[in-house]
């Protein structure tokens, strides 16, 4: 590795850096990946225990097969198989029917018509085909192209060709349940709607309800990985390799090296210098502007945004279960297919009560009553715990600050509690506690549990994640990029920052790419919901 | 007929990917299916819990060193970083004295001369008149052509001539030939040969550790004699840098550069067998790539037998005679129980006053005092019951050999007791046989943290996590390691050697079985310890049924890049 000069060298091997650099070695590029921990993946982990496999970090990809990764390296032949439950989420709450949405909109339409209303129904139908038609046309295109400024976003939506670009930008101005609050419906479907969005430490009153049509939509399609979230990331990890990618774990970087006003190279912290002619990071802004580079390297304002850079108020708090039998829920009485929800949610009623809660927490406060939500990955994938076994895991929204060390077995068995009293049936075999210290400790860029690398907030959104300098991948500072979940399009497991900084890599170095837009981005070109 | 590939693989545990990784660096056409995530199940390197301890799950011990796959495969040029501590292996006792092994002879002599002169005298001069004295040679070709060739009736003979075990008999000045002493026990050849009670435990709990039962004879001899008086100085016992896990990384990576093609959450549901001999597999309709059928010349099993001819050829196939024959196949003992702790700091013995180098063993052992004991254990482990009155177990702390297991300044540490699977009695309750184990898992584990702190200086104190591993859990985790077993079935008379896994199985050789085509390299000869020696034999075996097994770079033996290498492996890294 001395001597030898890299193109390309990726700091962090989540799922961005393993794409961006599975791209950028397919242009001919001599690419190195380097990773700080034993194994790459980042979120993608999945812990094989006593049999059973606890996905600790993501486990709804919503993005699944829509991720251009997933086609332009034929994922599927790699092993990488997607189950999408008919049954996708739960809402469960005593004394009243379960709310239940199915992946199929019309089944849902008209279970919510006969369990709830008939104006229930319709509002979700002409909700959902709303979010739909946003989603599909613009926010999911978007995710995978550079940020654009949001005025110019505006225009371009205004002026474009199909009306959906207005109609969404009307929408976007409102915030979410001002948005739920538009489409009329009763108390529970509105809490269980706002929750599927607020689940995610996304507050109301942080602009950022244009994401909303896209959380929704999404949320509502979402899909598992066989074998467990790590199959996505180690088929992406053989991807890269074959494509000859060098790939070192356990390779910490903590400098990153200039020359006459220009990056060229790392230094790890065992001290082994590596050249390259780029370097491109899928970390946090603070390790990105902070701790990479020294105080007066690199412009003023880099370092100032990156000192303001907010992480999340809420983080997770993960109960991982051992079962030996599938939990029996208290609705499924008037509805079987309760016990057959990807997601169940219990005691969501009302938006108040999901507010109050998220501000709670937000505010620094452990809830009393933990709102935790679970899924059992064993319904849909039995190669996720022994045969006749089965796995849960509930998650649940906190704090960061909190003497977790000594309060996580209290709170976990809190957690499991509170869930017993809406599955009665419920006997843990073993528990595994993940604090949200734990995501800190393992992920160094989740700073406070962090799990987006910072928080959503309309400052740190879209054409200003993490600045209007770098959210384009390309920064002030020559040679350097930036395409992790800090950067515009963000987290979660949607394939798009690493996708994106391959493609302005490439253009930089001059290399021919063989791959092509997806045909989402293609048509929004067409339609100019795209300018450039 | 048409193959996909020329070999096909069932199990990615470590002996699967070294046949694979032979295999496919001969030019055969090469698939490894493995049902869980990661390949390498015993060699499970995880996180349950604080980030940063690593925690060896199962395997932690390692004698790979020992095997011509590390020249051979090249591990090293993949990843694989042996690192060790200069004492092996030690016995701490309720009295304050301990016993110890370490990488040199003379260490070993050292300490041996504060518990018994004589004993001291008898190792010290078998080793060096046996060994050192032009004896290297012969002991390595012994090992290469016992452990890594399919089992001859000779084998034994060839023990019982090695020059050492007649250096070791003539030091004592005992008036028994050597092939008498190899028939023998455990316990009989330990007192016949050694004085000191210290020391006999030392050699009794290392032939356990070892998966010998000293219990049994000629198996016995092998594990105290052979593995327990030659760890260290002849057996290399290691870690890997990063964990146990990264054995099957390096073997992955080296089977993958060699085109070997290895597929995860691909569970097999059958064998196709056509015409009496193995065509291919079909995988279960859970599999990435549901009910999938894949067609090659050779198919491998690398799971233990009855798995293998149970679940995966039929009784159809197999016919009701063999196949009652195959459900009698012993799984029972040796299987383990593990306590894996996360400490804020390496254990203090009470006993390094008498000799330091306890705090610097890879592998130890507390609660064996005298072969009386250590026999009442071993009775108890064929009865189903725990040994309770003062529970007798293993000691390991990884992270002294590789501090990257752990954070700064802390320490991963495993307590390992030898238990019976089925389990009848405990705390003078009855139990209902395995599945008993759920019920009774965390206090026995707290019953063996207690008796651990007896030998040490507030080790309960350092404790910060713990996770309880049992063999319920390690067959949960593994359904091919029935019982828990890690072996690939108990080492015991009428299962080994040549009999492995029981007569009439395989044929021509040791992975050879009744089927066509058909290979076994999971409970065959010799067992399922670190060694990648039922893998090499695999190997060898279908590379010389294929036609290519001659190969310029296929020339390794056992023992050699121990030898050349040993100097240059780091040791004590962890030690402050």
């Amino acid at each position: 590795m001395k001597n030898k000069e890299y193109d390309v060298v990726i700091i962090g091997g989540g799922q961005n850096g393993l794409i961006c650099s599975a791209y950028l070695a397919r242009t001919g590029l001599d690419v190195l990946l380097l990773e700080a921990r034993h194994e790459t993946g980042g979120g993608l982990d999945t812990l094989e225990f006593c049999g059973h496999k606890y996905n600790l970090h993501a486990i709804y990809h919503m993005m699944a097969e829509v991720m251009p990764a997933y086609h332009d390296f034929n994922l599927k032949d790699k092993g990488v198989r997607y189950v999408y439950p008919d049954v996708q989420a739960a809402f469960l709450n005593k004394g009243q029917k379960p709310l239940v949405f199915y992946r199929d909109p019309s089944k849902t339409a008209h279970y919510l018509s006969s369990a709830f209303s008939k104006k229930d129904a319709d509002s979700f139908t002409r909700m959902y085909t709303d979010f739909k038609e946003f989603s599909e046309k613009i926010v999911m295109p978007l995710t995978y192209v550079p940020a654009m400024p949001a005025m110019e976003l505006v225009q371009a939506f205004d002026m474009a060709s199909d009306d959906v670009g207005k109609r969404y930008n009307e929408m976007s101005e409102l915030t979410p349940v001002e948005i739920i609050e538009q489409y009329g419906f009763s108390k529970v479907v509105k809490a269980g709607l706002y929750n599927l969005f607020s689940m995610w430490g996304l507050s109301d009153y942080d602009g950022v309800g244009f994401l909303f049509p896209l959380y929704i939509y999404r949320m509502l399609n979402v899909a598992l990985c066989v074998g467990g979230s790590h199959r996505l990331s180690s088929s992406l990890h053989k991807v890269a390799s074959g494509m000859g990618v060098k790939i070192q774990d356990k390779a910490e970087v903590v400098k990153v090296t200039m020359n006459d006003g220009r990056v060229n190279g790392v230094v790890l912290n065992d001290g082994t210098e590596i050249r390259a002619k780029a370097v491109v990071s899928t970390v946090d802004p603070k390790q990105n502007f902070l701790s990479f580079f020294d105080e007066g390297q690199i412009p003023d304002d880099l370092t100032q945004s990156a000192k303001n850079w907010e992480w999340e108020k809420a983080t997770f708090f993960g109960t991982h279960v051992a079962l030996k039998e599938l939990p029996n829920y208290i609705g499924s009485d008037d509805n079987k297919d309760v016990n057959k929800a990807m997601i169940v949610f219990p005691g969501i009623d009302d938006i108040d009560k999901v507010l109050g809660h998220l501000e709670e927490v937000e505010g620094g406060h452990l809830p009393e009553t933990p709102i935790s939500h679970v899924t059992c990955t064993t319904l849909f994938d039995p190669l996720q715990a022994p045969r006749g076994y089965h796995t849960c895991r509930l998650e649940t929204l906190v704090p960061f600050d909190c003497d977790w060390d000594n309060i996580k077995e209290d709170y976990g068995k809190k957690c499991i509690d509170t869930w017993k009293e809406y599955a009665p049936n419920i006997d843990p075999l073993h528990t595994l506690f993940y604090p949200p210290t734990y995501i800190e400790k393992k992920l160094k860029d989740m700073v406070r549990g962090s799990f987006k690398q910072g928080s959503y907030k309309t400052f740190q959104m879209g054409y200003y994640r993490p600045n209007n300098e770098c959210s384009q991948v390309r920064t002030p500072i020559e040679g350097f990029y930036v395409c992790g979940a800090s950067v515009n399009p963000g987290g979660m497991i949607i394939g798009g920052g690493g996708y994106i900084g391959a493609n302005i890599i490439a253009e930089d170095f001059g290399v021919k790419k063989d791959w092509e837009e997806i045909e989402s981005v293609k048509r929004a070109r067409e339609l100019g919901f795209i300018i450039k | 007929m048409m193959f996909d590939y020329d070999v096909i693989i069932i199990g990615g545990g470590i002996n699967g990917i070294t046949t694979a990784a032979y295999l496919g660096k001969a030019g055969l056409k090469t698939l490894v299916l493995e049902e869980r995530g990661e390949c390498g199940t015993h060699c499970d390197t995880s996180e349950p819990g604080i980030p940063g301890f690593l925690h060896n799950l199962q395997a932690t011990e390692k004698v790979t060193g020992l095997s011509p796959c590390m020249s051979d495969l090249e591990l090293e040029r993949f990843g694989y970083e042996i690192t060790m501590t200069d004492y092996v292996w030690g016995n701490t006792f309720s009295d304050g004295k301990n016993a110890l092994a370490g990488v040199s002879i003379f260490d070993t002599m050292n300490n041996w001369l504060k518990l018994s002169p004589a004993d001291a005298e008898v190792y010290t001069k078998a080793m060096i008149e046996g060994v050192e004295d032009g004896g290297w040679g012969e002991l390595h070709e012994f090992m290469h052509n016992f452990f890594y060739k399919a089992p001859k009736d000779s084998g034994l003979d060839d023990f019982a001539n090695l020059k050492v075990m007649r250096e070791l008999v003539k030091a004592k000045g005992l008036d028994i030939s050597t092939h008498e002493l190899v028939n023998m026990n455990g316990f009989q050849a330990c007192d016949l040969l050694f004085d000191s009670e210290h020391i006999k435990a030392l050699l009794l709990s290392g032939s356990w550790v070892g998966g010998f039962s000293p219990v049994h004879r000629q198996i016995g001899v092998l594990g105290t004699l052979g593995f327990g008086l030659a760890a260290g100085a002849v057996f290399p016992v290691h870690n890997s840098k990063g964990g146990s896990h990264a054995l099957p990384h390096a073997l992955i990576k080296c089977a993958r550069n060699y085109g070997v093609e290895i597929l995860s959450c691909c569970p097999v549901k059958k064998i196709i067998i056509e015409n009496g001999r193995a065509v291919g597999v079909k995988l279960t309709e859970h599999a990435v790539y549901p009910n999938q059928e894949i067609r090659a010349k050779k198919v491998v099993s690398n799971l233990s037998l009855i798995p293998t001819f149970k679940d995966l050829v039929g009784e159809e196939v197999v016919g009701t005679e063999m196949s009652s024959k195959i459900s009698r196949f012993c799984y029972e003992e040796n299987v383990v129980f593990c306590v894996n702790l996360a400490l804020k700091s390496a254990p203090q013995f009470k006993s390094a006053e008498f000799d330091e180098g306890i705090q610097r063993c890879f592998v130890g052992y507390f609660g064996g005092e005298n072969s009386r004991k250590m026999a009442q254990f071993g009775s108890s482990l064929t009865s189903g019951r725990i040994f309770d009155d003062e529970l007798m177990a293993n000691w390991l702390v990884p992270s002294l050999t590789d501090p990257s297991q752990a954070p700064e300044g802390c320490h991963t540490c495993i307590l390992w007791l030898d238990a019976p699977p089925t389990l009848t009695n405990y705390n003078g309750k009855r139990l209902g046989g395995f599945p008993a184990w759920d019920s009774i898992k965390l206090g026995l584990a707290g019953k063996l943290i207690d008796e651990f702190e007896k030998y040490t200086v507030g080790f309960k104190n350092s404790i910060i996590e713990k996770f309880v591993i049992s063999p319920l859990d390690i067959y949960r985790n593994n359904p091919s390691a029935i019982k828990g077993n890690w072996m690939g079935g108990s080492l015991i008379p009428g299962q080994m050697f040549a009999d492995r896994p029981l007569p009439g199985i395989t044929r021509g050789g040791a992975s050879r079985t009744f089927i066509k085509d058909l290979y076994l390299s999971n409970s065959i000869h010799p067992h399922n310890m670190t060694w990648l020696a039922s893998g090499y034999i695999t190997a060898c075996e279908i590379a010389e049924d294929m036609g290519v097994r001659e190969q310029d770079w296929w020339k390794g033996k056992a023992c050699r890049w121990y030898e050349e290498n040993v100097d240059k492996i780091p040791m004590n890294l962890g030690v402050r």
